[in-house]
């Protein structure tokens, strides 16, 4: 198990350093002097034009390629993303601030999504070929097929325009303390990132509640004179909940994605609209810094999900 | 006792097969002819429907100029945010231009980038993936290890970074999906070959003597299709999401060029969105139902190719 790690970490690290260097690449490419970005304002602004260079010498901006990349890799493992280009914020500040606003809609959708499609694709497997299914199918790919934002758009006009029974965007207002205060603000983003990968969930999970209802074990428990549920639920749903869980892995990219979008339509001041708002102005610094951080987050947690795999299924970590 | 002989209720199975049996014995029983995968598409009645929306869209589109009398870009500030009238189909934006025709255009655009970049990132793909998946080696090596670094990166963030570096242009656009997008049809390809090259016929073409990228395109490839086709149709629903996303955010196809996405970039603002639903609720809902209808097409395909369902 160890080995199977061990093995699965290193064959990360060289994808995280390759993906790494390529973006400082494209950060030492694009327009902006690499100073303004490593000293803060306030050193900036007291220093002359021999000041900088001095600066520009201690920091080792001189130095060929690769002694700048490894200098800027050993600052990003210190936590020192450096300042931004407009404001000269420092960006680690300004990701505390908005990551907790993103991890709260991510982990609410997350679990939105994982309890109503499991429930839904188990619905449509149980009774395949039904009329439920058909229709639970088609709205699934429905549900695939309209635009993150667009089920925004007509979310906010219908339930907070005109309606008004939800905020139209934003977190929260400055009496608002607690979780609970928050949570009409939380309801339409969750819901509207959550669809997609609804949608998503239900197709695996129909899928591998098929799957397990044909195995074996199944008949065996049906021929003991188990109850139809308990056959259902206790044996069959078990089995299939394994894939559904380790979906969550590949659901990381799609919901990063999304994310971006949904914190865009509903203001909601995550890290999302952060790189959305970096993106117009040409912070490179920010966009880098956020691309980096989802890049390492996503390689993060596939290894996570695999060792999980090999933890439930000992054919993963056997096999070759 | 045979099992026939054993006593039980006749089900529906029964009556279907006793009618077919007279069927048989009236000589009335043809066999199917044509190609068994326009067959099963064609039984297929969502992806039927979903072909005759994608027609009817793309149709609509190519023939704006014989559907609307209207200029899309044409900027008319006596009409600004008119409702639907009989002149105006779908009413006029902030600047007076015809919705309706910016929609039709519109389409012209947002189906390009997303039909087109799918196609060239297919094509990049299936060379890639069938020449490196044949020969293998150092070639095959570094593709693997490119294809597995794009594909670390959540789609969007990878392509809003790129638009940050590059600019925003529409061939911006359509080569920065065509760079995150090669890699999903490589690896079908790539692992197709790996399959395929063990079999006995290939072998045997081999032995004949026939170069490498005949065996490859000409005699593997083909039965490599059926997934390679899925998959460009699925790219194409999510290149056009991706557009409309991108062109939402005010970050895609440059704003002077009418796209969907483009259109329903000013429902940003609440006003629009309360007071003139005419500028973006039917762009949204055409979007919709493209990609829908793409989805669907792309199922019916799916189900068509693939050879384990048989009938």
């Amino acid at each position: 198990m160890l080995a199977y790690v061990i093995r699965r970490v290193l064959i990360m690290i060289p994808m995280a350093v390759a993906i790494s260097f390529l973006i400082y690449l494209g950060l030492d490419a694009t327009p902006g002097d690499a100073v303004s970005f490593m000293l803060s304002p306030e050193q900036m602004s007291g220093a002359n034009p021999e000041r900088l260079a001095e600066l520009r010498e201690a920091l080792g901006l001189n130095q060929p390629l690769f002694v700048r990349y490894f200098i800027w890799l050993w600052g990003l493992l210190q936590g020192n993303f450096g300042y931004t280009l407009t404001g000269g914020v420092p960006i680690s500040d300004l990701l505390a601030r908005r990551l907790p606003a993103t991890l709260e809609l991510a982990a609410v959708a997350l679990v939105l999504s994982t309890v109503f499609g499991s429930i839904l694709g188990i619905i449509s497997a149980l009774r395949r070929g039904s009329a439920t299914d058909n229709t639970l199918t088609v709205v699934g790919m429905v549900g695939v097929s309209i635009p993150e934002f667009f089920f925004g758009l007509v979310a906010i006009t219908v339930f907070a325009l005109n309606l008004g029974w939800l905020p139209v965007g934003g977190r929260s207002m400055p009496q608002y303390i607690t979780f609970w205060d928050r949570l009409p603000h939380l309801v339409m983003p969750s819901l509207v990132l959550s669809i997609m990968m609804t949608a998503g969930v239900m197709r695996y999970a129909r899928a591998a509640m098929l799957d397990a209802l044909n195995k074996d074990f199944i008949k065996t428990a049906r021929s003991k004179g188990l109850p139809e549920w308990r056959v259902n639920l206790l044996h069959g749903f078990r089995v299939a909940l394994t894939p559904v869980v380790v979906l969550i892995g590949f659901r990381l990219p799609a919901l990063i994605g999304g994310s971006v979008i949904v914190e865009q339509v509903f203001q909601w001041p995550g890290v999302g609209s952060l790189f959305v708002l970096s993106v117009r102005n040409q912070d490179y610094p920010v966009v880098m810094a956020v691309a980096l951080i989802s890049v390492v987050t996503v390689l993060v947690v596939s290894v996570v999900i695999d060792v999980l795999t090999a933890i439930i299924d000992p054919r993963v970590r056997l096999g070759n | 006792m045979a099992l026939a002989d054993i006593p039980r209720r006749r089900n529906r199975f029964d009556r279907r097969f006793d009618r077919i049996r007279e069927l048989e014995e009236a000589g009335r029983l043809k066999h199917p002819t044509g190609s068994r995968l326009l067959r099963k598409f064609i039984s297929n009645r969502l992806a039927v429907v979903g072909l005759v929306v994608f027609s009817v869209i793309i149709l609509a589109s190519i023939f704006a100029p014989l559907l609307t009398p209207w200029d899309p870009t044409k900027i008319n500030l006596r009409a600004m945010l008119q409702p639907p009238s009989w002149e105006h189909w779908l009413g006029t934006d902030k600047t007076g231009r015809d919705v309706f025709a910016r929609v039709l255009y519109g389409g012209r655009i947002s189906i390009l980038v997303g039909l087109g970049s799918a196609v060239v990132s297919a094509i990049i793909g299936v060379i890639v993936g069938c020449y490196a998946g044949y020969v293998g080696g150092w070639f095959d090596a570094i593709c693997m290890r490119i294809s597995e670094i794009i594909m670390a990166f959540p789609e969007l963030i990878l392509v809003l970074m790129l638009v940050s570096i590059l600019g925003q242009s529409l061939s911006n656009i359509m080569i920065i999906f065509i760079v995150g997008g090669w890699c999903g049809i490589y690896r079908l390809a790539r692992a197709s070959m790996l399959s395929l090259r063990e079999e006995e016929y290939v072998q045997a073409l081999r032995s004949f003597g026939l170069s490498v990228p005949l065996i490859c395109f000409k005699h593997i490839l083909p039965n490599a299709l059926g997934p390679i086709m899925v998959n460009i149709t699925l790219s194409t629903a999510a290149f056009i999401l991706a557009e409309a996303g991108l062109s939402f955010l005010g970050l895609g196809v440059p704003m002077n060029i009418a796209t969907w996405g483009n259109i329903l970039n000013v429902a940003q603002d609440l006003g629009v969105l309360q007071n003139n639903w005419w500028i973006w609720l039917p762009v949204g809902t055409t979007i919709s139902l493209f990609v829908l209808s793409v989805n669907f097409i792309g199922d019916g395909l799916r189900d068509a190719t693939d050879p384990t369902q048989q009938g």
